[in-house]
């Protein structure tokens, strides 16, 4: 698969949803890096790197779809596990910290 | 049945038998000795039917090639001696069963016994039957493992244990030199073939070796039939039940020694070097035996010396390098058998009747036990050397033989005169043993009113007296024609002249006997007026105490193997590591050091920035990973799982998607396994007060390991490197390419490499997988963290304290778990479908068993975590270790089914057509041998989840006072257990 098989509306379509994707992703890292407390720190992956993740997936289907001239729609299946998923671990980090025994830190 | 046939059914039977004895319950005493005894019986009897064919100097042969390129091959040989030999196993085997039915106590468990007696009586058969040396080196220390189960059978007696243990280290000791005799022998040889080798005696006996390997073969033989010095551990093996001592010390085992003396005597003997060595010690033994069997106080001590008396007089004739003496020491080895297997079980009887062995207490026992008495009598008459006797037949050539042994007027004079010194003392035990059990006055107080037992006890010991006086009286008609095929199979067609009779006229051997019966006669009567019997231990016993000295040896072994330990070895892991790569550093340094291959590297990808960077960052978390694995093993852990992806997205970058998704999933599974097991490791110990030489020491040790750490890391890069950019050799990749569909019958060309080609491969590394999980979960099962590496969990705290387990009754949790309990149920049929779709399409599409498994364990790991043990096992029943079972199964069923057509263990089977409404369908047996590998990964992953998931239900051990009783709370669904 090359760039010259594609058309142009796709292709810039699809490069803008990657570079959407990119800076939330990189968006929701550093979220991850710099938010003072957990649970805000919680908020930076799930919500930007889902974000990101679904530009992604999209560009995904849109070149699939236009390579081989009909519609694929496999990266759903990817979306919904991804949107089952990460809910779960988001709610388990949470309980955790929220149950963990508060002691003031050593030392 | 064809002859070869029948020999290799006697050798196996009790083997069989001995197994099926082990199934037996514990208590089927008349089941066990019934089975026993049948199987005995059925092989002395098949053995007794190859009589004619051995009977004219014939050999029966069986053999079975099984690695003749090195010389070894299971072969079975039945001539003249090993035919004599095989009926006296067998026959006698039958009688002990016999006895030991009616010897051992209900309580005992008697299966085990007899399975034990059985197996022993197979070993030994195996020795006597063998045609190849290595073959009965096995036989030989299969022989020293069984008796020593037999002799620490009732465990629970210190004495019994340690008699088993001092008899197992010295015949096993034996069996070891025995074995590098066999070894040198066959260098000489060239064969391990007896027929071979009793055709190069000559060979043998002229090479450089044969002083080695003789002395190296007569400790083999000497430490089995107790010679001295070795003959300490027979009287501690008295410890054994007196059926064993019956078998295994009278007329088995202790016989293999001179056995293979005898078997081997057309090779070795003949040499000055032989007649000094065995002789030496047969004499030695002779003698010693007899004094020391004077002075002891226990039947089973009396007869266990007068054991080792005898064997050294077997070992002295065979040591005289004369025909005739070979016959003799045949002739008296089957006396021998007899007469002394009647005594140990006459002085079983005693024991059993009365209660004691102690020949100070007994006393007087005839008037109660007339039959015991009068079958104990004529045995110990047999065994003194009485006319009439199969002792005195034997004993009379055995005098004759020591006159005509030696030219050499000390030994002329010498031999004879020590040979009736022996034979005084000979007679003088037994008189001794006899008197005082049988006569005399009635003894008093003994733990239990003496009488004679049932007649079935006293049968077995009557049937071999009565053959005894048969063998005594009529030498020519009944024994003469076995004992002249045993002595012709080994001496072959120069058989001497030699008269079998009771009354050869008035001889010098006859003479010498006479003397030694007077003789025997007045020293009794003297030592008994003189000191009540004579109970002072026996002179010379502490210089010649082997059990001092065999102590001595073990705790300076044991010793030395504690300082070496300590010297050279380490339980840390960290100095065990270094080690390693220190030395693989060294060896490969040195390896390369010589060639100059770097030279032909040849680059070909070029360097992509997007793959750097990916792996700047992999490498980043590499380090990382090394760095804090000390200090916070939890960010270690994750870094690792950082590393870990980057390999994936390496595998995937290079199109590999098999690898990469088998990564992903072994990623996931062992980083949650992994988190999960870090909580029961216990906290770093912090030193109070780090002092500046610590701290300084720490970090030298640091900049050492680092230092050591880069230069493996490096050199195995760069070793990878120039591998990887060399011009590619032809291997074996292009074969596996071209062949995976026409042969394998799938286009994923690594799976059909790990499930056809490479199948045996996989079987094995799938069976550890399942051990190594049995094994993690049957070592968490009794583990319990200390206290201080952590507080007890809330599940188990009394108040709760605001901890809300899901009650049993409800479906879902309350509260905020209730979503991701939904959700996570959810998943486990999801990943279940995508499981079992994995398994299907992995032959000729990236997946696979292995992946599917994977994916089927996630889904099991995240209900553990969404819903707590207690929930889970309260509604599923999990069982990773049917899992696990089903999956060998399987796996190995695949392999097996190939034998159904001619074809090799796992070969694939192919079955393609087309069905109506379903189509196309292709089925290979490779499906179900991946379905193998999938319920495997499911179930060893499954159960090491489950035995770490348990452990947050227990609660550490309690202090001491309570420490046998663990807190255990009662999971529900602790079944699967």
């Amino acid at each position: 698969m090359t760039g010259d098989s594609l058309p142009a509306w796709a292709s810039i379509i699809a490069a803008v949803l990657l570079v959407v994707g990119g800076l939330c992703t990189a968006l929701g890292s550093l979220g991850l890096l710099r938010l003072p407390s957990f649970y805000a720190r919680m908020h930076g992956p799930s919500m930007g790197n889902t974000l990101g993740l679904g530009c992604v997936l999209l560009a995904s289907m849109l070149l699939a779809s236009v390579t081989s001239g009909k519609a694929v729609v496999h990266e759903v299946l990817i979306t919904v596990f991804v949107v089952t998923t990460s809910p779960i671990t988001a709610m388990l980090l949470m309980q955790a910290s929220v149950r963990r025994p508060k002691v003031p830190p050593a030392g | 049945m064809s002859r070869s046939l029948v020999l290799a059914v006697i050798l196996l039977l009790p083997f069989v038998g001995s197994l099926c004895a082990a199934m037996l319950p514990r208590n089927a005493r008349n089941g066990a000795a019934t089975l026993a005894g049948a199987f005995a019986l059925a092989t002395a009897v098949l053995a007794a039917t190859l009589y004619g064919d051995v009977s004219d100097g014939g050999v029966v042969r069986a053999g079975l090639a099984w690695l003749p390129q090195w010389g070894l091959s299971l072969s079975l040989r039945l001539d003249g001696l090993a035919w004599v030999f095989t009926l006296l196993v067998s026959g006698v085997g039958t009688l002990v069963v016999f006895y030991a039915r009616y010897y051992m106590s209900p309580a005992d468990p008697v299966p085990r016994f007899f399975s034990f007696l059985l197996a022993f009586m197979g070993a030994m058969l195996g020795i006597v039957l063998s045609g190849n040396l290595i073959q009965l080196a096995v036989f030989w220390e299969l022989t020293s493992f069984t008796s020593f189960m037999l002799i620490a059978y009732w465990y629970h007696r210190g004495e019994a244990r340690r008699g088993a243990g001092m008899s197992l280290t010295v015949t096993a000791a034996g069996g070891l030199c025995l074995l590098a005799a066999v070894l040198l022998i066959g260098e000489i040889v060239g064969s391990y073939e007896l027929d071979d080798l009793l055709a190069a005696g000559d060979t043998v006996r002229t090479h450089a070796w044969y002083p080695t390997l003789l002395v190296l073969l007569l400790i083999g033989a000497f430490t089995k039939s107790a010679q001295f010095p070795f003959h300490f551990w027979l009287p501690h093996a008295m410890a054994a039940p007196t059926p064993v001592s019956a078998y295994l010390h009278s007329a088995t085992m202790v016989k293999a020694g001179v056995f293979l003396l005898a078997r081997l005597w057309p090779v070795l003997s003949g040499t000055d070097l032989w007649f000094t060595l065995v002789c030496g010690a047969g004499l030695i033994t002779l003698l010693l035996g007899a004094v020391a069997a004077l002075f002891q106080r226990d039947i089973k001590g009396v007869l266990a010396y007068s054991t080792i008396s005898h064997l050294g007089l077997v070992t002295l004739l065979l040591g005289m390098n004369s025909a005739l003496a070979l016959i003799a020491a045949v002739f008296h080895m089957m006396n021998h058998a007899t007469f002394k297997a009647s005594l140990f079980m006459a002085a079983g009887i005693v024991d059993h009747e009365s209660g004691t062995r102690n020949l100070k207490r007994l006393g007087g026992l005839a008037a109660v036990m007339p039959i015991t008495a009068t079958l104990a009598t004529v045995a110990a008459a047999a065994m003194a050397g009485v006319p009439l006797m199969n002792g005195f037949l034997s004993k009379e050539m055995f005098f004759a033989e020591t006159i005509f042994a030696s030219a050499n007027p000390w030994l002329r004079f010498g031999l004879p005169s020590v040979a009736t010194l022996a034979g005084v003392f000979s007679v003088a035990y037994s008189l001794r043993l006899v008197h005082r059990t049988f006569f005399g006055p009635m003894s008093q107080n003994l733990p239990r009113e003496p009488h004679d037992p049932t007649r079935w006890m006293l049968a077995p010991s009557a049937l071999l007296v009565a053959a005894c006086l048969l063998v005594g009286i009529f030498p020519a008609r009944t024994i003469g024609p076995f004992l002249d095929g045993a002595a012709r199979a080994v001496l072959g067609s120069d058989m001497p002249g030699y008269s079998l009779a009771v009354w050869h006229g008035l001889t010098l051997p006859l003479i010498m006997s006479v003397v030694a019966l007077i003789g025997g006669t007045l020293l009794y009567l003297l030592l008994y007026r003189r000191r009540d019997g004579a109970l002072a231990p026996a002179p010379f016993s502490k210089p010649l105490d082997g059990k001092r000295s065999f102590d001595v040896s073990m705790v300076v072994l044991m010793r030395t193997a504690d300082r070496l330990l300590n010297t050279f070895s380490t339980r840390r892991l960290q100095p065990q590591l270094a080690l390693i790569v220190l030395a693989a550093v060294a060896v490969t340094t040195y390896t390369i050091w010589h060639q100059r291959a770097l030279a032909h590297s040849i680059v070909s990808t070029p360097l992509n920035p997007t793959f750097a960077l990916l792996w700047v960052v992999g490498g980043a978390c590499a380090i990382g990973a090394a760095m804090q694995a000390k200090f916070h093993r939890l960010a270690a852990l994750i870094m690792t799982g950082g590393a870990g992806l980057i390999t994936c997205l390496t595998f995937a970058w290079f199109s590999a998607p098999d690898l990469a998704l088998t990564q992903v999933s072994v990623e996931v599974v062992t980083t949650v396994l992994l988190v999960l097991g870090l909580r029961w490791l216990p906290k770093r110990l912090e030193s109070e007060e780090p002092d500046r030489g610590t701290w300084s020491r720490a970090r030298v040790r640091r900049m050492r390991d680092a230092v050591l750490a880069v230069i493996g890391g490096t050199g195995l890069a760069a070793i990878a490197y120039v591998i990887m950019t060399r011009p590619r050799t032809p291997g074996i990749a292009e074969y596996f390419l071209t062949n995976a569909l026409p042969e394998g019958g799938g286009r994923n060309v690594v799976n059909v490499i790990l499930v056809d080609f490479r199948g045996f491969d996989t079987l094995g590394e799938i069976t550890v997988v399942g051990i190594v999980a049995l094994a993690v979960y049957k070592l968490l099962r009794r583990f319990r963290p200390a206290p201080e590496s952590m507080p007890l969990p809330r599940a188990q705290l009394a108040d709760g304290d605001g901890f809300s387990p899901v009650p049993s009754g409800d479906s879902l949790p309350r509260g905020t778990m209730r979503v991701p309990a939904v959700l996570g149920r959810l998943l486990l049929p999801v990943a279940g479908v995508i499981s079992v779709f994995f398994l299907l399409r992995g032959h000729n599409a990236p997946g696979g068993g292995f992946v599917g498994g994977l994916v089927l364990a996630t889904g099991f790991i995240v209900q553990y975590m969404v819903s707590g043990t207690l929930w889970i096992e309260s509604r599923m029943n999990i069982h990773p270790q049917y899992a696990i079972a089903l999956g060998l199964l399987c796996a190995a069923g695949a392999g097996v089914a190939a034998w159904l057509l001619p074809g090799n263990f796992l070969t694939s089977l192919e079955w393609h057509a087309a069905l109506p409404l379903l189509g196309e369908v292709h089925l290979s047996s490779t499906l179900l041998f991946d379905l193998g590998v999938y319920l495997l990964v499911v179930g060893g992953s499954t159960l090491i989840l489950i035995a770490l998931a348990h452990q947050s239900l227990r609660s550490y051990r309690r202090p001491v006072e309570t420490s046998s009783t663990h807190v255990r709370p009662a999971a529900p669904g602790e079944g699967s257990q």
